[in-house]
């Protein structure tokens, strides 16, 4: 049913241009990836199944998967803390602590790898710490490997863990609490039984997003990790400009594509992609 | 504890680098040996820089402006209507959000090479268009869910034309949530860095892919005075946004 102003024609209208946008600049270049991805019709599937076969790739994807899980873990574990905290404060600290989670989420990523090699590198603070503590025994290299993507990675997600899981603990009724406590069970058995529990819709939106979002990383692996730690969208750049080889970069896009595609149907299945959204730029 | 630890976590990065660009000097210092603005002063005489903030700001003022001239009509249309395959629409106006960027970067790469656009500031506002579009059209849908139509409809039994109740009825009412759309796609633009490493040429380099090089090749001291003005604006645009958010209702 239109809306009493606006008929069809004028809803054409409004819609149009952005329309012409997307189709132009955001579904054409994606068709140009998959079309590129089979040697524009001539290959066929060739560059897929000669992926199938390279240790590089196969190593690479492992490496994303791994590194993705990993991060998005250690970023659940500290996320669930850090929204348990806010839900447990008064409204007032509650919108200085959401400050410091959103500060980081609008921080250029750029500004956050230098300012982790800063604090991390060979020479960093945390080294120098150390070293005037331990008279120079102790020295932990934390950039250029796992480590250093892992660190990067779970500071870029974890506004995204911690909001959908705040959004579940600040809905659950508070009486529910109350009624099991005045039944005799524990903080732990509390937390256990009803708190966890009921959360689990932000949880599992908030993994989901956190793993549609690693999976796809770039900047992070590029400059806090070591040559092993190359993650699938730093392969479709070495193949793009490195070796010239734009039909294996499509087919490895596509495939990132693909796995983001799923965990995004995962994600609305689970109900969440717009909820999600929304907190997180409301 | 912990809690305590994870924002720490969060802010640190953020902040370390405030302290480390008053230091001067070639070598970063933490904490500054010595309070000088050296730094700043080599990131406005050197042409290379200044000249890639001048044009991320210019890239990002046109990309804000496309996004919202395309997505407050799109939005309204599709906050005012219910048809069938509206939820279509909506995902396919937000899939650019969701889409991994360095697979969109790709084919902007072959599409606008193909059309020898790669280097202009053209295909640079156009792919930062595409980026930001979705989170401009939240953020208007958002407002318009917290305004009345009734009044678009009384406006319209009173004898006013749709621009009328566009301009004079819908607009003025969403003020608040158009400012926080635009803030967020500057501040989005200015910021992107995949897509833009893609589509720069010399001429038309851009802040964050000029930061992301001297980050790869060599850790000049000068990135701390970027990285702070690059935080100064984060910080301005997210306090703008909550102060516009207790605004509107």
């Amino acid at each position: 049913m239109y809306h009493a102003i606006l008929d069809a024609k004028a809803v054409a209208l409004l819609l149009g241009p952005l329309c012409l946008l997307l189709a132009a600049f955001f579904v054409h270049p994606l068709l140009l990836v998959a079309w590129t991805s089979v040697g524009s019709g001539r290959l066929g599937f060739d560059a897929y199944a000669s992926l199938a076969k390279s240790t590089l790739f196969l190593r690479v994807l492992a490496n994303t998967f791994e590194i993705s899980a990993l991060a998005t873990l250690v970023s659940l574990v500290l996320g669930y803390v850090i929204a348990l905290h806010i839900a447990h404060a008064s409204p007032r600290r509650r919108t200085l602590y959401l400050v410091m989670i959103m500060l980081p989420f609008w921080t250029s990523i750029l500004v956050k790898s230098f300012a982790f090699m800063v604090v991390l590198g060979d020479q960093g603070l945390v080294n120098r710490a150390l070293a005037s503590l331990s008279n120079g025994a102790v020295h932990l290299e934390m950039i250029f490997n796992r480590a250093g993507v892992v660190i990067g990675m779970v500071n870029y997600l974890l506004p995204f863990m911690v909001l959908p899981i705040l959004a579940s603990l600040l809905a659950q009724d508070p009486t529910l609490h109350k009624a099991a406590e005045i039944m005799g069970a524990g903080p732990i058995r509390i937390f256990m039984r009803i708190t966890l529990p009921l959360s689990s819709p932000g949880v599992q939106a908030g993994v989901l997003m956190n793993m549609t979002l690693a999976m796809g990383m770039y900047i992070t692996p590029a400059l806090l990790g070591g040559r092993r730690d190359m993650m699938l969208a730093n392969l479709v750049d070495f193949y793009t400009r490195q070796t010239l080889d734009w039909n294996a970069a499509s087919a490895i896009a596509i495939v990132l594509l693909v796995i983001s595609g799923v965990f995004i149907a995962l994600l609305a299945r689970a109900g969440g992609t717009r909820n999600v959204l929304e907190q997180a730029h409301a | 504890m912990l809690a305590w630890f994870g924002y720490l976590f969060l802010i640190l990065p953020s902040l370390i680098v405030v302290p480390v660009s008053f230091g001067g000097g070639e070598e970063l210092q933490f904490p500054p040996k010595s309070l000088s603005l050296e730094l700043y002063a080599r990131f406005f005489a050197d042409p290379a820089w200044w000249g890639a903030a001048r044009q991320s700001f210019i890239v990002a003022t046109l990309t804000t402006l496309i996004a919202l001239l395309l997505a407050v009509p799109a939005a309204y249309a599709l906050a005012r209507t219910r048809f069938r395959g509206r939820r279509f629409f909506e995902l396919v106006v937000l899939a650019p959000m969701l889409t991994p960027v360095i697979v969109l970067g790709l084919g902007l790469y072959i599409d606008f090479g193909a059309l020898q656009l790669i280097g202009t500031t053209t295909s640079m506002v156009l792919a930062h268009s595409v980026l930001v579009v979705p989170f401009a059209f939240v953020a208007v849908t958002a407002g318009l869910r917290q305004i009345d139509p009734a009044l678009e409809t009384v406006s319209m039994v009173m004898g006013a034309g749709r621009a009328r109740i566009f301009f004079e009825v819908v607009l003025p009412q969403i003020k608040a949530p158009l400012m926080v759309a635009a803030l967020f796609a500057f501040l989005i633009s200015f910021d992107e860095v995949v897509v833009a490493y893609f589509l720069a040429g010399p001429k038309t380099t851009t802040l964050p892919v000029k930061m992301y090089s001297a980050i790869r090749w060599e850790i000049s001291p000068v990135l701390a005075a970027v990285s702070t003005l690059l935080t100064a604006i984060s910080l301005a645009v997210c306090l703008g946004m909550m102060a516009l958010q207790k605004r509107s209702p």
